[in-house]
């Protein structure tokens, strides 16, 4: 019995914990943004600050009709929100919150999550297939392009914090970093060059401004999701904010140390948490502040720009080790 | 890397962070939010509201006289009117103002003779029956008791606007009109 | 290049990997509402039918049931952005026919009114481009955002001026109905330094924005040649190299008293259409400072206030009067046959000669470039429909 507990119990508590997490971030993204633009966010529900606003978000699309439309793939399309939702919870039982709070702690726990992480596109790809629209349509096939494009430079970047610790484990990642100065990001000119490439890329293949041009609303109406209400539109949604805080959490364990901080190692996890919700703000800031790059100018930044910087930073970072440094074993 | 790729990388990344910047000083500084309805910004004293019909505040009566002229010149024909006529003075015995077709031109303001029908500062008139909108005589009355009205009246208006008559008498109430 | 008839069945497939695709009238970028008709090869659009008219509401037969008096305050409806040209430009076409003098603090007023409207005008232009290309819930809103708080504390402005927000009745034949009211010269002066030192950073989030410039230089380009063969006016000519501004070239309204600037750019593109209306917000700033500081004493109007609906009469005869609003050139045939209303009004719109240039540019660009062309257009529908 115990043995079920535990073998049930921790990612159940894990995806509950996320799920709700991630529901308060959209709240503290529409605080954040809002504040950027002089305005105030959710005051209303929950006052004085829309405490209750997700909550209330959550039951009104709970209420919502279910719109199938008429023509369109209905297994697909049925199935294409949680194709999109699964990998991204996937994501989360590689990552370690603390030294042995991990669910998985994996020998290859990198590429685990970017292997995971990857299979999001499938799901969006279904979600404008099985819609039957034109502009859905569109805007399936620009993120397929623009997300398969920017893979690979991600992973090259993601790569450089592994060749400078030897291993592809994350909690191994982290304990190379120990010392404020450790920090990966703080690492002499590599580190901050690969840092921002981390950060760029990761806006890239998430479709986050300035790279948002899978669902430009201006244009496409909301792209791949235009025909999704209801429920199905809140696990998509749902799905986007729980794959960017996990590429979130990502870079805290690269370029951030992970669950390093001042005081006793039980603070671990608050500072991994701090840590990761730092890089969703600079992801929400960066958001607020630039308009979209148009779909053929990504293309050509991702294989003209960032595929050769990346690929010349991994080769950096391999030289640094055959030259002596680097961290950890 | 070649010299004018970082050059266009460093320009670049200078001007991500100007825009950048901004934004971050938009956020320490304070909302621009009112927050209605608990809160309402004060409307100046021209402000050109809901309207509503006055009584002389000396007699007490109504200053209405059913003349018709703000009928005549309402450009989507809101208001109508009848004349009821009587000894001393004509007042209207009907005065119907369709306010969810108004234009809040005031000209009506502006062409009547007695001051009669002002607007008010507050436009918060909003209901979920447009049966409700249809202000009547009473209803208009009833406004004009209840809230603020703001500086526009016939003879206020048509001072400001007249140009100043050959004594210069006319001009004296323009410019004083205009303080 | 041939554009498909409007019998073509929309979701159809034009054949060579064509797609017909509607950018119809309720979307988040048309400006208004707007129809294109797009023939698209992937994501270049190849073809361009423009479709208009969902904003008709009659204003040139009003101007035939309403008078001389009534018809100002509706006049401000057909540009509603900028509402202040638009009341402006009937009235001097009514003053031009009847031979009405207008006195010189009337003139001056109407100056500060149409430069303060014409600031405001292209606040929301900017805000609304920026919120096209960079999205609703994006950067282009946060732009939008402070573009509008600028907005707001010019439309207090007005508010304090004439009671009203938007749509003002502020002209009338003969002069201006309102007069400036005590504190309101001082109250424009802080608005004013206000929005000019926040313009400095709007340019600094746009300005040197690699992806802003890469999203605008290059794009849109309207050849000298073309813009004079269509007859676009305003910012469009000027960005392409033409320094043709009413105010110089016809100088109404005392503008000839006043020193300012007449930006040209010449590339053409949306980029150069960018750099003559930020250039434009300076000169107008400019302009306001000038008319506060000039202000003649003396009466608002030539003719008393109105009193009745048929106060004023115009002899028979045609006339054209045109401003230069912040779109362009908006003028009114007026044609009157002696009776207190016109014979026949007929508004030509910036926004319709300036959209018509939109089907002669738009094919060869992607669907992107649309938006932002669209943007830089700059138009409001009121005007193109009327």
């Amino acid at each position: 019995m115990t043995d079920l507990l535990w073998t049930v119990g921790p990612p159940f508590l894990l995806l509950n914990g996320v799920l709700i997490f991630v529901t308060y971030l959209t709240l503290l993204e529409r605080k954040f943004a809002a504040r950027l633009q002089s305005r105030v966010g959710p005051y209303e529900v929950g006052r004085p600050h829309g405490w209750l606003q997700p909550i209330a978000d959550a039951v009104k699309l709970l209420l919502k009709e279910d719109i199938v439309p008429a023509a369109a793939d209905r297994a697909v399309y049925n199935l294409a929100p949680i194709v999109f939702l699964v990998p991204a919870f996937l994501m989360y039982a590689a990552i370690p919150f603390a030294r042995g709070w991990a669910l998985a702690d994996l020998e290859i726990g990198l590429v685990f999550v970017l292997a995971v992480s990857s299979l999001e596109v499938v799901g969006l790809f279904m979600c404008g297939w099985g819609s039957n629209n034109k502009y859905a349509l569109l805007s399936a096939m620009r993120a397929v392009n623009q997300i398969i494009s920017y893979e690979v430079p991600f992973i090259l970047v993601a790569l450089v914090p592994v060749v400078l610790t030897g291993s592809l484990r994350l909690s191994t990642i982290v304990d190379a970093q120990q010392g404020l100065l450790g920090w990966f990001v703080f690492y002499p000119g590599l580190g901050q060059l690969a840092f921002v490439a981390f950060v760029i890329l990761a806006l890239a293949s998430e479709n986050r401004i300035p790279f948002d041009i899978v669902e430009a609303e201006s244009e496409l109406v909301a792209g791949f999701r235009v025909e999704y209400s209801g429920m199905k539109f809140a696990l998509i949604q749902l799905a986007e904010f729980v794959h960017l805080f996990g590429v979130a959490c990502l870079g805290t364990l690269l370029f951030l140390g992970g669950w390093l901080g001042p005081g006793p190692a039980a603070l671990g996890p608050i500072w991994f948490v701090l840590k990761a919700l730092v890089l969703f703000l600079v992801v929400v800031w960066v958001r607020w502040s630039f308009i979209r790059i148009r779909v053929d100018q990504i293309l050509a930044l991702s294989w003209k720009v960032f595929l050769p910087a990346s690929v010349v930073l991994l080769l950096a970072a391999g030289a640094v080790v055959a030259a002596g440094g680097g961290a950890g074993a | 890397m070649p010299e004018g790729g970082v050059r266009t990388a460093v320009r670049m990344a200078r001007a991500a962070g100007t825009a950048m910047a901004v934004t971050l000083r938009n956020l320490f500084r304070t909302p621009v939010t009112v927050h209605y309805p608990r809160v309402t910004r004060p409307y100046p004293e021209r402000f050109r509201g809901v309207l509503a019909l006055t009584y002389d505040p000396e007699t007490g009566e109504e200053n209405c006289i059913g003349c018709r002229l703000c009928e005549f010149i309402c450009p989507p024909q809101v208001i109508k009117v009848e004349m009821l006529k009587a000894e001393k003075r004509n007042y209207a015995k009907l005065f119907t103002l369709e306010l969810y077709a108004c234009e809040f031109c005031e000209l009506c303001v502006q062409v009547c003779p007695t001051d009669a029908i002002v607007m008010l500062r507050t436009f918060d008139l909003a209901t979920t029956d447009r049966r409700e909108l249809l202000l009547d005589k009473d209803r208009l009355h009833a406004l004009g008791r209840q809230f603020p009205p703001s500086w526009a009246t016939g003879t206020g208006l048509r001072a400001m606007q007249a140009p100043p008559a050959r004594g210069g008498a006319k001009g004296e109430a323009a410019k004083d009109a205009a303080e | 290049m041939t554009t498909p008839a409007r019998t073509v069945v929309e979701y159809g497939y034009g054949g060579n990997e064509r797609l017909v695709m509607n950018m119809g009238p309720q979307h988040p970028s048309a400006h208004g509402v707007f129809r294109m008709i797009l023939t698209l090869e992937g994501e270049t659009i190849v073809g361009v039918d423009p479709v208009i008219g969902y904003l008709h509401r009659c204003h040139e037969k009003l101007g035939e049931t309403l008078t001389y008096v009534q018809y100002p305050s509706i006049a401000s409806k057909t540009d509603y952005v900028s509402a202040m040209t638009a009341e402006l430009c009937y009235v001097r076409a009514a003053e031009q026919l009847g031979q009405i003098d207008v006195p010189k603090r009337a003139q001056y007023l109407r100056v500060l009114a149409a430069e303060l409207q014409r600031v405001a005008s292209h606040c929301l232009w900017l805000g609304t481009w920026c919120m096209d290309m960079g999205g609703a819930l994006g950067g282009g809103a946060t732009m939008f955002l402070y573009c509008f708080r600028e907005r707001e504390m010019i439309l207090d402005l007005f508010e304090a001026l004439t009671g009203a927000r938007l749509l003002y009745g502020f002209h009338q034949v003969g002069g201006t109905r309102y007069d400036i009211p005590a504190g309101w010269a001082d109250k424009c002066r802080e608005t004013i330094a206000h929005v000019e030192g926040r313009l400095g950073e709007y340019e600094a989030l746009l300005e040197g924005n690699t992806i802003f410039l890469v999203r605008t230089q290059g794009v849109g380009v309207i050849s000298p040649a073309l813009a004079q063969e269509v007859g676009v006016s305003g910012p469009l000519l000027r960005g392409s190299g033409f320094s043709h501004d009413l105010r110089r070239v016809e100088p109404y309204s005392s503008y000839e008293d006043f020193a300012f600037d007449v930006p040209v750019e010449t590339a053409g593109d949306c980029h150069a259409r960018y750099r003559v209306r930020m250039q434009e917000f300076r000169q107008a700033i400019r302009i306001v400072r000038q008319a506060l500081d000039g202000l003649p004493a003396g009466p608002i109007s030539s003719r008393p206030g109105v009193k009745s609906i048929g106060q004023v009469k115009l002899p028979k005869g045609e006339t054209y009067a045109r401003v230069e609003s912040a779109r362009g050139e908006v003028g009114i045939y007026l044609v009157s046959d002696g009776s207190t209303k016109p014979y026949r009004m007929k508004w030509r719109g910036a926004s319709f000669s300036n959209l018509a240039v939109a089907g002669h540019i738009l094919p060869g660009h992607k669907i992107a470039d649309a938006v932002a062309i669209l943007g830089s257009i700059d138009p409001v529908f009121g005007e193109v429909d009327r």
